[in-house]
């Protein structure tokens, strides 16, 4: 299928990308446009719009569109559980939610500053995700402190 | 020139790279090998050692090798400080120094699982910096939410939440806060006044986020001690020598530059647009 949302995407619009590629369509298409054109082009594009108010796949109470992917398509990794926190925390500014976030919106924004064409961004940012899900999944009880066997 | 380290790289070993052939040599070949091997292949390839123990580019005390880098070349930019308290956090297991040392921690560990080819690592970490040196330079103070009746509709429903859980301040939260105030002159550390309020430092490193508007103990501080320097500058005639005395600040220059940080001009020059010496008249 194809996804669409609006241009310049920060955190939520790269993440949920990534987590529809992983678990609920390999095959997805991701496209970016500017925020007035997304329902038009969806229709004539037959593709699902979604990070946007006025459409099923949105923010809902305080959760983000992230969180209702995972709810809607049953995704139960813990991985991607813990992820959601981090991700709600950095999309919505409650920074106190998870102690990763202000990492991550760091990292994000500047990637978003650096690449001005939104799929190399995408690109880039699929990666960023791949990482901590890898993290999330096999490397989180690793503490890392500089004592070097001597 | 050749820099060589420790194969299987996590902060460090890819911040230094990243510091090196940003600010320092940008033709610099990175090499990693087995830590046993570095200071023979050092030799034969004429490479300069680093992060590694018993070499000039190291750690020293509480400092990891990016901070030698960026003290030995003399590199001056406001941007890599920020930056190098977030790769010490992280390096070195001290997360509460930076708020962004845990994020920045979950996704190097992350790569290094990815990637087990250390070069591979390396050029995803260069873009990871590259990101990083770009928010600290142009985007620290940017807030994710867009717009401004966004974030009013976020605060209001923040505030409703709390309203209904009956959200209670903790004691030591208003204890710790009058005790911030009155020692404010002083050089006030987490530790010393943690033990004041009996209270374990790392408990309240943990929660200060959510009982303070500030990320940190330190951020904190440092925006009292400004408030307080902007106040002392309007208000009175004191030096700036006796302002940055009684806002807590070790020396002038290090208050001329933290004031510059935060306010964007010279204590100096605030006071002359401020100060009451220099009353505007209307005319």
């Amino acid at each position: 299928m194809k996804w669409i949302t609006r241009e310049r995407p920060k955190i939520d619009r790269i993440a949920c990308p990534w987590l529809i590629k992983n678990f609920v369509d390999h095959d997805a298409e991701f496209i970016y446009v500017p925020r007035d054109q997304v329902f038009q082009k969806a229709k004539e594009l037959n593709a699902i719009p979604y990070d946007l108010p006025g459409t099923e796949y949105t923010h809902e109470s305080d959760n983000c569109t992230f969180d209702y992917i995972i709810k809607k398509h049953d995704v139960t990794d813990a991985a991607v559980l813990q992820m959601a926190t981090i991700i709600r925390a950095a999309d919505t500014d409650r920074f106190d939610l998870a102690p990763q976030a202000s990492g991550l919106w760091a990292i994000s924004a500047g990637l978003s500053q650096l690449y001005k064409d939104d799929l190399e961004q995408l690109a880039i940012g699929l990666k960023v995700y791949d990482a901590l899900y890898a993290w999330a999944k096999f490397a989180q009880q690793e503490k890392h402190s500089w004592n070097p066997v001597v | 020139m050749k820099w060589i380290t420790r194969e299987r790289p996590k902060i460090d070993r890819i911040a230094c790279p990243w510091l090196i052939k940003r600010f320092v040599d940008k033709d610099a070949e990175i090499i990693y090998v087995p830590q046993d091997e570095v200071k023979t292949q050092a030799m034969q390839q004429n490479a300069i050692p680093f992060d590694v123990p018993d070499v000039e580019y190291t750690h020293y005390g509480s400092e990891c090798t990016f901070d030698y880098i960026l003290k030995k070349h003399s590199v001056n930019d406001l941007a890599l400080k920020v930056i190098a308290k977030i790769v010490r956090g992280a390096d070195t297991d001290q997360h509460h120094i930076a708020p962004q040392a845990s994020g920045l921690w979950s996704i190097s560990a992350g790569l290094s699982y990815n990637y087990k080819d250390d070069q591979e690592q390396l050029k995803q970490g260069m873009i990871l910096y590259d990101a990083l040196y770009s928010w600290a330079k142009y985007l620290q103070h940017e807030k994710h939410t867009q717009s401004e009746s966004e974030k009013l509709l976020l605060e209001i429903h923040q505030k409703f939440l709390n309203a209904k859980s009956g959200k209670k301040i903790p004691v030591w939260v208003e204890e710790l806060k009058s005790m911030i105030q009155d020692q404010i002159d002083t050089s006030l550390t987490l530790k010393e006044i943690s033990k004041q309020i009996d209270i374990n430092p790392s408990y309240v490193s943990r929660e200060f986020s959510k009982h303070f508007d500030q990320p940190s103990f330190g951020e904190y501080v440092r925006n009292l001690r400004i408030e307080k320097a902007k106040e002392l500058l309007r208000e009175t005639k004191n030096t700036l020598t006796e302002v940055a005395y009684l806002t807590g600040f070790s020396d002038q220059s290090h208050f001329t530059r933290i004031f510059k940080k935060h306010t964007g001009e010279n204590p100096s020059v605030f006071r002359k647009r401020l100060g009451k010496s220099n009353s505007r008249t209307k005319g």
